[in-house]
């Protein structure tokens, strides 16, 4: 931990202790989940890319464990234990400690153990107005704790699905590029092999197989992949049954007749990915990309705007906050609306604090459905280090 | 003056492998004191020390530095040195011990032949079995890098420490990420190699590590050893 000497101790425990009245005062209740928690939920949430920042482990019994990587999904388990009914609404904050393992070496800005005071609310009915005053408690937690000098970026993934609505594509091209865009390393192979078609040409898939394929009759669909297997001298091994390859191949078939994606869309999508500046300038941008569009509208932007006059109306000066398009993609639970606060002073992937929408988390964690869910942490350490009030 | 140490393959085919390529070299390996012993020197280098060590703690001795040189697979070291690029040289392949690291699933999933389509079947297939497919392997990070590097997370490792391409068809995972050198094995437990699966060509090496304490006098000698070794490999044998 940065927390090396005894004066930086008192430093964050002074901090944390001023942020943590500023989420209580506003009707945050406080609440220490465990720090070790079941490293399930995490890699279900997350997946397996999640071990490689987590310290995971097992203990004498043989339970897959971790040291808490965030406490935004501790925070969500307690709620699941404290409430039957997970849509009852709450609202939680929390400062303590989290773990990350750091692949190019433990740094004062990356440390391995750090502090996070966040909050988190469940089952806010209006949306925007949750957001927004997110964002504004957070920022007033900083603050408070002696840094005015911020600077504040958003991002939502949710507009992307307004921008293909507007594109007029069909419902299979929508899924595509709705899971593509969730993943950016991918992201501009897939949309340049997109043109050609949904499925590139490299796939090794039987043709004869594919050919036999009919959504409408199945049983026959499943009997030319069975009479294959048998002529192939392939064994059926394994969880997945004839029944879930088949419908796979019906799928591959499917996507192989639909028409290549429209160059017109192709534009937008790289238009509006690139859409990067002021939020309020940003918002005219897309706005009239949509408008423009094959299957435009003028209202796509409610929601964003309404965001906007909600954080004005919160008095957050809204030159000091930009949009960017690719923003929050790569985060990992994050379902819509997401914010960054960061310093001049620090690195830009530093950021002081992060948050956002993450309405599929609950469901991961045990709840059964979607729960609207909207949190955020400040990393108490780079905090402290933009007041200057040494650490890291 | 101190010396070099050089590990290399304690028992079986890498030993016996290493042990030629010496002799090729013309250059002559034998153990010092007691024949079960696991020290060494090499006849007319007298400036090295030679470990006989199993290979899969020769990447062990290399990341910590307690050895200079170190004779193994590549696939050892890019699984066990996270920062194998910095920390390690790759001094001279040695054309043996060819091993392909590779992405296997049932031969049955005729709709499963690259990446993108097995990450096309993990949602449905954790939809109805209430997690995500299983994935065997002893190579835990490069499994976890290269599915990172395709954009791939939807997946759980589960170790094996052996026999893993037998997991799919006794349901202990859905697939496997293990080595290869014929796809025989793979074959006979009903398996295939995706398409783009292939995630490490890997064959024995000749290491050294920056971890360990290096000395001009030390760096003239791994020179010359590695010049001895280059030069008794046909550089056909080590492409592939």
């Amino acid at each position: 931990m940065t927390a090396e000497t005894v004066q930086n101790l008192e430093a964050l425990a002074s901090q944390a202790q001023t942020i943590m009245s500023v989420f209580t005062k506003a009707g945050y209740s406080a609440v220490a989940p465990a720090i070790i928690q079941p490293a399930d939920v995490f890699l279900d949430v997350i997946g397996e890319s999640l071990r490689a920042r987590t310290y995971v482990f097992t203990d004498q019994d043989g339970a897959e464990l971790c040291l808490r990587p965030d406490i935004t999904v501790p925070t969500c388990r307690l709620h699941l234990e404290r409430h039957a009914d997970p849509m009852t609404p709450a609202r939680y904050c929390y400062n303590g400690p989290a773990f990350r393992f750091q692949p190019q070496g433990a740094t004062a800005a990356h440390p391995r153990e750090f502090r996070q005071a966040g909050i988190e609310r469940f089952g806010d009915k209006s949306r925007e107005a949750a957001e927004a005053e997110t964002v504004s408690i957070i920022l007033k937690g900083i603050e408070k704790a002696g840094f005015k000098d911020w600077t504040l970026k958003l991002g939502d993934l949710g507009l992307f699905s307004s921008v293909l609505d507007a594109a007029g594509l069909s419902p299979n091209w929508k899924k595509r590029l709705d899971d593509a865009f969730l993943r950016p390393l991918s992201f501009r192979e897939a949309l340049k092999g997109f043109a050609t078609g949904v499925r590139g040409a490299s796939s090794s898939v039987p043709e004869e197989v594919l050919s036999a394929m009919r959504r409408d009759d199945r049983e026959a669909s499943e009997a030319a992949v069975a009479v294959y297997l048998e002529e192939e001298a392939i064994e059926l091994i394994g969880t997945r049954t004839l029944s879930d390859i088949t419908e796979h191949l019906i799928g591959i078939a499917e996507d192989r007749k639909e028409k290549p994606l429209d160059t017109r869309a192709i534009d937008l999508i790289a238009r509006y990915v690139g859409v990067s500046g002021p939020a309020i300038t940003a918002g005219e941008k897309i706005s009239a990309l949509i408008k423009n569009a094959p299957n435009g509208s003028a209202y796509a932007l409610e929601t964003y705007d309404r965001r906007l006059a909600l954080l004005a109306n919160a008095g957050i000066d809204l030159d000091r906050v930009t949009f960017a398009a690719e923003f929050g993609r790569t985060l990992a639970y994050y379902t819509g609306f997401v914010f960054e606060v960061s310093a001049p002073s620090l690195d830009p992937k530093s950021p002081l604090a992060g948050g956002g929408r993450y309405d599929g988390l609950m469901r991961a964690a045990g709840s059964g459905a979607d729960v609207p869910a909207v949190g955020a942490a400040i990393h108490s350490e780079r905090l402290l280090a933009a007041t200057g009030g040494k650490a890291p | 003056m101190s010396k070099l140490t050089l590990a290399i393959p304690s028992k079986g085919r890498l030993m016996e492998q290493t042990t030629d390529m010496f002799a090729r070299a013309g250059l002559v390996v034998r153990k010092v004191g007691h024949v079960r012993g696991y020290r060494g020197e090499i006849e007319g280098l007298p400036g090295i020390d030679v470990a006989y060590v199993s290979s899969s703690e020769i990447s062990e001795a290399l990341k910590s530095g307690s050895v200079h040189l170190g004779i193994t697979g590549e696939d050892l070291i890019r699984e066990n040195i996270s920062d194998a690029a910095t920390r390690i040289r790759f001094l001279q392949k040695l054309g043996f011990g060819f091993a392909d690291v590779v992405v296997a699933v049932p031969a049955c999933w005729l709709d499963v032949t690259t990446v993108a389509e097995l990450e096309e079947i993990a949602l449905p297939f954790r939809r109805k079995h209430g997690r995500w497919p299983r994935v065997a392997t002893k190579y835990i990070n490069l499994t976890r890098r290269f599915f990172g590097s395709k954009g791939f997370g939807d997946y759980r490792i589960i170790e094996s420490a052996g026999a893993t391409e037998g997991a799919p068809s006794s349901g202990m995972a859905e697939l496997i990420v293990d080595i290869t050198t014929t796809g025989e094995t793979l074959r006979a437990n009903g398996l295939k190699i995706l398409d783009d699966g292939v995630i490490l060509k890997s064959q024995a090496n000749l290491f050294a590590t920056n971890a360990a304490h290096w000395t001009p006098e030390l760096e003239a000698v791994c020179a010359e050893l590695t010049e001895k070794l280059a030069n008794s490999i046909p550089s056909k044998a080590t492409a592939r």
